[in-house]
């Protein structure tokens, strides 16, 4: 039980956030959960987690073309960011989420340049004879396919392509992570999905596609 | 021809791929979300930590006299003026005398001696002749 500190009454506590909602966990926002965290609730930091690493952890190994290592650092990193923010966090401001993807996608892009280029190599490629595969392993051989050619898309696309299609985020939220407008995301999304499309091409039979 | 060369991957096609994927996106080990909640830790202890141990910049005589003055730029400005005083003082120029219209004391003359109130105070003509009547 951690000590009583000076000012205890003003601060927001989760379960009292909770309290207020009728759906407890689901209810409560990222930037209440924030706010608590901020205030030295430590709860709120595990619900953050849980919620967010996943997300982060996601979106970087994509980025990173699938170096699951460097994609830990990275969330970790994110992460130790979003604590340090939480006493300055300007509510209303813009959402939780939206921030850290933009903090990832900035750790990312730093960590690419260092490297110059990513192994492509390295992504393990599906097994010749997939055709024959059970349905598992299929879905394993095409996401790992979608990923190799993702990771030959120039950044910008790479990030606007996976921020639309694969973490769910909206136009306007991805144009707020790569501050520009939200037509210049469509087109970098209209682009990304051209260019994987035309690389994807020539594997539809082994990934499950048969020809017409 | 060039289509069956450079085949396209349809938007269907495409989009059962990024499900694939979503399906298949990693999950954080618990040893990552352990170090998660170090930082958060660390982080939340070292804000409470400051306000019992505060850390005062030391601060010398000289230091302290800076800041009541204003900081090394209003000490120049006074050092500049200070010289100059002395140098007016030492030196008297002339030239101080002319535009002070003779009213400084110098060391050559009685004639400090003989300065009336109406010299030094020239709209105050017949303050003289009040006094002495009064």
């Amino acid at each position: 039980m951690p000590a009583p500190v000076a000012g205890a009454q003003d601060r927001v506590y989760v379960s009292d956030a909770m309290d207020m909602a009728f759906d407890a966990q689901t209810e409560v926002s990222d930037e209440a959960l924030l706010v608590a965290f901020g205030n030295g609730d430590r709860e709120a930091a595990a619900m953050l987690t849980a919620r967010l690493a996943p997300r982060v952890l996601g979106f970087a190994a994509r980025m990173l073309g699938g170096d699951r290592h460097e994609a830990e650092d990275v969330t970790q990193e994110a992460m130790l960011r979003l604590w340090k923010i939480a006493p300055e966090w300007r509510q209303g401001e813009a959402k939780v989420s939206t921030w850290l993807y933009r903090v990832t996608s900035n750790l990312c892009t730093d960590r690419l340049r260092k490297k110059r280029g990513v192994d492509i190599d390295a992504i393990p490629e599906p097994a010749d004879d997939a055709p024959g595969v059970a349905a598992g392993m299929m879905q394993a051989a095409r996401a790992r396919a979608l990923e190799a050619a993702l990771a030959e898309l120039p950044e910008r696309q790479r990030i606007a392509v996976t921020l639309r299609h694969l973490e769910g985020q909206t136009n306007p939220e991805i144009a707020e992570v790569l501050e520009i407008s939200v037509e210049a995301v469509e087109s970098l999304t209209a682009r990304g999905k051209r260019t994987l499309a035309a690389l994807l091409g020539h594997r539809r039979e082994e990934l499950g596609y048969v020809e017409d | 021809m060039s289509k069956t060369e450079h085949p396209m991957m349809d938007d269907m096609a495409l989009e059962a791929l990024f499900e694939a994927s979503r399906t298949e996106a990693p999950l954080p080990s618990e040893a990552l979300l352990a170090r998660i909640m170090a930082d958060a830790e660390a982080e939340a202890a070292a804000r409470e930590r400051p306000a019992q141990s505060p850390v005062r910049p030391r601060t010398g005589v000289i230091a302290a006299v800076l800041g009541v003055l204003g900081g090394w730029p209003a000490v120049a400005g006074m050092v500049t003026a200070t010289v100059a005083g002395i140098w007016v003082g030492f030196a008297a120029p002339d030239q101080l005398n002319t535009l002070a219209g003779g009213l400084l004391l110098t060391d050559d003359s009685g004639f400090a001696a003989s300065y009336e109130l109406e010299d030094i105070v020239p709209g105050g003509a017949g303050l003289g002749t009040l006094l002495e009547e009064g």
